[in-house]
């Protein structure tokens, strides 16, 4: 305990215990890639997607876009379940990448 | 959000998460206990105060760069993988110093909770691994947000420092077993309405540890009550990482203090009639229970008189419900929130000459009532959802009964089912008040676990040698 007055303390937190992975690989050119929307139906989420969207159809021709209703709520009762099923989904729905939103 | 571009990610996609700007130190925090560091495009200020032109502005000038550099440009797996910096040896001492100097070190590294903390010694934590049976390093899971171990070892460092007593120990590995519990949603205790835990303890424990169950209950002042209440703040501070400012992963946009443990008056209970809290979970009476659940909101003290359980019942409508009502849409979007009435002994005497605690709890169900047109607007001023009752009953979520009229101004029910409605009774037997507890709906929801004590708990308590007044 006190050893003449001075406290010898032990570390309050633990082990993180999570591996760190890299992320995936960027796509250098986003024409004619399928971009999926994730969105959590508040934060004017879907105001945000729409402007996102028209521009990045100007500048990237044939990019396609799937929208939220095909994953559901990212913030919703089902959370847990679509995250659990989204790398899945994602790919049977051939998406290339991912815009998810909107944490504020 | 992070979760999902997490989950993405992992499967060789790339992803890039909208943030808002306050949110972004916390975005860091939850990527690294994720184990990536995941691209975030800013949204700068607050999207639900800003006019349409202004959002389109700032999604053009600020969102949609940030989303083509995310998505296009090289990324952390082309370049080197993060790596934490190494910590400490879990049970190490990181420091040597007067009380003072602990105090200012615990401060500076934000282990405390601001208040000063007991000195976190091998002796101190000795006497606190003295009252489990279990391995100091048991693991019991793994917490979001920092993905942090928790260990018996860490709940008994963090409970001396919270200042409990070494034979808290079973009721805080109790608690520390509810919040891992993937039920809980620990998860989502850094969200913006800044809910706290509220630790419900059930059985003889509350009389072993002398727990208050009466007059200010919910009052700092009793050693169990207070110690047990901050133990399981500063536990989510240090190991899963929910600190406000300078701290990066509690989002409470205002919040409150934690709070005390609660206990029942489970002897007033019984003479009365009633089954006790816990017995109500399914518990039996003689086993020692915490039962945590969220409260993101109190209902003012509520006072009630007269003779008849109708009469004091429609008082908790008006006034616990009441408050409850701006609230209550968030917990219809997700088909359930619990609350806990905690109810003046003296009440409840009077309640239970006439009532049951089901035909209490189905009288609150059918007159606690709003319009839906006054829920469906708090639902939009929150964050832009739209309430749809129709979607919600046809999830399964809500009764039929949510949609028998298609008047938007017709009343609808703010608790979707009786059970979610706990009843504790509690407080000053001498005045006539009671108040009531709202979760934030599905994050931190109502979860129990046994207490377990060691085998030779008695033999343990007695060997205690506490000074005596």
């Amino acid at each position: 305990m006190s050893n003449g007055g001075q406290f010898d303390v032990l570390w309050p937190l633990a082990k993180r215990a999570v591996n760190a992975t890299g992320a995936a690989p960027a796509i250098p050119d986003l024409s004619g890639k399928v971009v999926a929307e994730l969105w959590d139906l508040i934060f004017r989420g879907d105001e945000m997607y729409a402007i996102l969207r028209e521009h990045l159809q100007q500048r990237y021709p044939g990019i396609r876009f799937v929208d939220h209703t095909h994953f559901g709520n990212t913030h919703g009762n089902q959370d847990r379940e679509i995250v659990a099923g989204l790398a899945d989904k994602l790919r049977s729905l051939g998406c290339d990448a991912v815009i998810s939103g909107i944490g504020a | 959000m992070l979760r999902a571009s997490a989950a993405a990610e992992k499967a060789g996609i790339p992803s890039v998460t909208i943030i808002g700007s306050s949110f972004m130190r916390q975005a860091a925090l939850v990527s690294k206990g994720l184990g990536l560091t995941l691209p975030v495009a800013e949204y700068p200020g607050a999207p639900m105060v800003d006019s349409d032109a202004e959002l389109r502005r700032k999604v053009e000038a600020h969102l949609l760069p940030a989303v083509i550099t995310g998505l296009t440009q090289p990324r952390i797996a082309e370049t080197t993988i993060h790596q934490p910096p190494a910590d400490p040896l879990p049970g190490s001492v990181v420091f040597s110093g007067t009380l003072p100097e602990v105090e200012e070190y615990f401060h500076h590294q934000l282990w405390s909770d601001g208040l000063p903390i007991i000195p976190p010694t091998q002796e101190a934590v000795a006497a606190f691994l003295a009252f489990t049976a279990r391995d100091r390093n048991d693991l019991l899971g793994t917490l979001p947000q920092e993905g942090r171990e928790a260990t018996i070892l860490s709940i008994a460092i963090n409970g001396v420092m919270a200042g409990c007593r070494p034979e808290y120990m079973p009721v805080l590995i109790a608690i520390v077993e509810v919040i891992a519990d993937p039920q809980f949603r620990i998860e989502d205790a850094g969200s913006t309405p800044a809910w706290e835990p509220l630790v419900i303890i059930s059985g003889p424990i509350i009389k072993t540890l002398d727990i208050n169950h009466g007059a200010g209950v919910m009052r700092i002042g009793r050693q169990a009550n207070s110690s047990i209440g901050r133990f399981l703040r500063l536990y989510m501070r240090n190991i899963c990482g929910y600190r406000i400012a300078p701290g990066d992963g509690d989002k409470g946009s205002i919040g409150y203090t934690f709070n005390v443990a609660l206990a029942e008056d489970e002897e007033w209970s019984r003479d009365i009639g009633w089954p006790t809290f816990g017995e109500d979970l399914g518990f039996a009476a003689d086993d020692n229970v915490v039962t945590i659940q969220s409260v993101v909101c109190i209902s003012p003290p509520t006072y009630s008189s007269g003779t008849t359980a109708a009469g004091h019942a429609q008082q908790f409508v008006d006034a616990i419900y009441g408050a409850f009502s701006y609230w209550a849409y968030s917990g219809l979007k997700r088909g359930y929130w619990h609350s806990v009435l905690v109810i003046g002994p003296s009440i409840a005497k009077v309640i239970a000459k006439e009532w049951s605690k089901d035909q209490l709890r189905d009288f609150l169900v059918q007159q606690a009532t709003m319009p839906a047109s006054t829920m469906k607007h708090y639902a939009t001023k929150t964050g832009g959802l739209a309430l749809d009752f129709e979607g919600l009953v046809k999830e399964g979520l809500l009764q039929p009964d949510y949609i028998a009229s298609s008047d938007p101004d017709r009343l609808v029910r703010m608790i979707v089912a009786a059970k979610h409605i706990g009843i504790v009774v509690a407080g000053d037997p001498g005045r006539n008040q009671s108040r009531g507890y709202m979760a934030n709906h599905s994050q931190g929801t109502r979860t129990s676990k046994r207490i377990e004590l060691p085998k030779d708990w008695s033999q343990r308590l007695a060997a205690l040698q506490h000074p005596k007044s």
